[in-house]
């Protein structure tokens, strides 16, 4: 008997771990379908991203709670430098964010690699705007952000570099005008320095802001010649290629460039030399107009641990000096900047849509963006009114952001969307060797060239 | 020892077995298949490329300036480690006054987090920072420099920090050996007239060898693992003059997307840890000085 029953078990024993292998199997894969779930009006609703700053995401989920009262947001803020690895185990988990940003090019949570683990946002898209929904949005971030004919992410505003801030306090303090060519530029370092301060202050460490740089400089020398060698039409080896890295290299034998950039880092160094006062200039792009803001100055200065009765500084944006001498005073040049896609294994597809969407795409999302100031919105039918926001200084930063906001409609060349994670990485390392003394211009560009290929 | 025995002995380690087995050889396996792929760490596709990475890595310029990196990090940190864990413990085993309180200065970098004195360090090497505040206080202001910022200097200020946070352990495990030297041969070569240096190099040196050894073997490890204080402080930078085999994984993997790589160079780090141990310790036995 006991013998019969044995042998009966064995079989019964082999079907349980096979159900129970099975049951698990399904447990883990039950989550991933990629249909829309939960409701589109309630639920629970986790946004990861590096950008916004936590107030100005404050502002937008307050707005978005407004239409839709039961749509729980919150969001978690984590540094650019980390996000891709802090992104890439979430999505394989099923407790990964419903919400997360993605961008166009660079090094990063790109699109082209983390998109495959987010919803098609397509059909979501049409159904809110339309058979022509692609109408009024800005086409750069539809194409970027489409892969493999799916709409990965949809866009939440633009962004565009190729310009300097200026702390316009030191310069009225010591009589100075803003550098339209190298020769003003040294004066102008040569005075800050003889009152001990610093000068152009940047991060030539990892997170690839020298790019701007270099690209300002050689629109100096030839315009429109860094997007051809981005996208392969010219060689970096060319004449335009080796000046840029000479001049590049001016930018330190002149003393512009504040010492020690190699071990300096954009965020926070750079960053809060300048918010702080200490820094008179910085490369930034328009994401930083939000700090002509006093509480968005504010909130950036506590963030940074300076003192709550710091001196707000009065920052405006000029135009990035004709350091070649050619007579090209370098433009705007820019893209999408942030996208939000809703992860596939999301339980709150449905309300994580909802979400991204009305961020993205309606007026009333597209309005918070554009006043919050970081971004420039990409529904073509929305504007930042100027007028109406607590600047520092209303009298002396208007004009200026007024033409900042002109200047930012006549973009034509993209910042990063076609720069590989590769091809970042070898611009950045031919930018230290160039400062550093390892490499000479044209050595960089030989490197540079080799490492294109 | 009978069969029921064995079979309830193996039943008690079963957690561990399963633990050990299934987290840590089960990932080494998994990161052993992964280094064979051409593989972005999230796309679905996974392009078979067998022992491609691995012909990558012995090719790629970056990866020897790691091992140079990690060599020259590991003779230096583990010389100063060494030297002033020694001496912390040599004066406090001597009647000084207030000793806990100079254990505790001494062993509290150990306890504190490198991510949390990170910015701490960036700041004291930064150009405008303290340390060339210093400096030009005592009058050595010509010595200034960018200290991170320079592919000369930057390395040094890596071991640096390192050898700050590691003089702790060194410290504890001489200062606990020291203990174990029996009194009587101390006094005996107090007698045969040894003096102070004396002492030091022909009783207590020889008799913390094991001690030595175990420090060796543990900053051999860390070296290898060294991640933290270089990507916290100087991001492997400029010009990979800070890179370790660990940053280069992170970067690899992260920022460029190349987990099967990454996962090459993982592999790779692995044999030298399990080499570098096994030949520490045999060296270790060789002299006899394995009362570690």
């Amino acid at each position: 008997m006991s013998f019969r029953s044995r042998r009966h078990s064995r079989p019964l024993a082999l079907a349980t771990a096979l159900a129970i292998t099975a049951a698990a199997l399904a447990g883990c894969s039950s989550t991933s379908s990629s249909t829309a779930s939960g409701s589109a009006t309630s639920g629970t609703v986790r946004w990861w991203g590096w950008t916004p700053d936590q107030n100005v995401a404050t502002n937008l989920i307050t707005a978005f709670n407004k239409k839709y009262p039961k749509i729980h947001v919150t969001f978690k803020k984590v540094p650019d430098q980390t996000f891709g690895a802090a992104l890439r185990p979430a999505l394989a988990s099923n407790v990964g964010p419903d919400v997360y940003n993605l961008l166009v090019g660079g090094s990063g949570a790109s699109a082209t690699i983390f998109g495959s683990k987010s919803v098609d946002l397509t059909p979501a898209m049409t159904k809110l705007r339309g058979s022509n929904w692609k109408t009024g949005l800005y086409p750069a971030g539809i194409t970027d952000f489409t892969v493999d004919g799916r709409l990965v992410a949809a866009q939440v505003g633009k962004v565009a570099a190729g310009f300097l801030w200026i702390n316009k306090d030191l310069f009225d303090k010591y009589n100075l005008t803003p550098p339209k060519t190298m020769s003003e530029w040294v004066s102008v370092c040569k005075t800050f320095r003889s009152h001990g301060l610093g000068c152009f202050k940047e991060g030539v460490d990892a997170a690839g802001f020298e790019v701007d740089t270099l690209h300002s400089i050689a629109d100096s020398i030839q315009p429109g010649w860094w997007t051809k060698v981005i996208a392969g039409k010219a060689k970096w080896t060319d004449s335009t290629g080796v000046k840029m890295w000479q001049v590049w290299k001016q930018l330190d034998t002149n003393g512009i460039l504040d010492p020690g950039a190699l071990g300096i880092q954009q965020y926070p160094d750079a960053n809060n030399a300048f918010l702080a006062g200490k820094a008179p200039m910085v490369q930034m792009g328009t994401w930083y107009r939000q700090y002509t803001s006093k509480p968005n100055l504010a909130a950036a200065l506590s963030a940074a641990g300076v003192p709550s009765d710091t001196k707000q500084i009065t920052m405006v944006p000029i135009p990035f000096p004709d350091v070649a001498g050619s007579g090209n005073t370098p433009g705007l040049f820019g893209d999408p900047d942030y996208a939000l896609a809703v992860n596939k294994k999301s339980k709150n597809i449905a309300a994580a849509t909802t979400f991204a969407l009305w961020v993205s795409s309606t007026k009333e999302g597209q309005q918070v963006i554009a006043n919050n100031l970081d971004e420039d919105p990409v529904l073509e039918s929305v504007g930042a009114d100027v007028s109406k926001l607590p600047l520092v200084d209303v009298a002396v930063q208007t004009p200026y952001l007024n033409t900042l906001a002109k200047q930012g409609g006549n973009v034509t060349q993209p910042r990063l969307a076609n720069i590989s994670p590769l091809l970042d990485e070898s611009i950045k390392n031919a930018a230290s060797t160039v400062l550093g003394g390892q490499a000479s211009p044209a050595q960089a560009a030989a490197t540079l060239q080799s490492s294109a290929k | 020892m009978n069969r029921s025995v064995r079979t309830s002995g193996f039943i008690w380690i079963l957690p561990a077995l399963v633990v050990s087995v299934g987290l840590i050889y089960y990932c080494i396996g998994y990161t052993g298949f992964i280094s064979t792929l051409k593989w972005d760490g999230v796309s679905p596709n996974q392009l078979s490329v067998g022992f491609a990475n691995y012909v990558q890595v012995f090719a790629d310029p970056v990866f020897w300036q790691s091992i140079t990196h990690t060599v020259a990090f590991f003779l230096v940190s583990f010389a100063g480690q060494v030297f002033l864990g020694l001496l912390f413990a040599l004066l406090l085993h001597s009647r000084v006054r207030g000793a806990a309180v100079y254990k505790v200065i001494v062993f509290l970098p150990v306890v504190l987090a490198p991510a949390t004195m990170a910015p701490v360090f960036r700041q004291i090497y930064a150009p405008d920072g303290q340390f060339n505040g210093v400096l030009k206080g005592v009058g050595l202001g010509f010595l200034q420099q960018p200290w991170l910022g320079q592919t000369s200097t930057s390395l040094p200020v890596i071991i640096s920090i390192a050898i700050w946070g590691g003089t702790g352990v060194a410290f504890i495990l001489y200062f606990a050996a020291m203990s174990q030297i029996e009194n009587e041969i101390l006094e005996a070569a107090r007698i045969d007239g040894a003096g102070n240096i004396r002492t030091v190099v022909s009783i207590i040196w020889p008799g913390l060898r094991g001690t030595t050894v175990a420090i060796a073997i543990l900053t051999a490890i860390s070296s290898l693992k060294t991640f933290d204080i270089p990507w916290l402080v100087s991001q492997g930078g400029p010009s990979y003059s800070t890179e370790f085999l660990g940053t280069m994984i992170y970067r690899e993997g992260v920022p460029l997307n190349a987990v099967g790589y990454a996962a090459a160079l993982s592999v790779m780090l692995l044999i030298l840890a399990v080499t570098i141990a096994i030949v520490l310790r045999l060296g270790g036995r060789e002299r006899g000085a394995v009362n570690v």
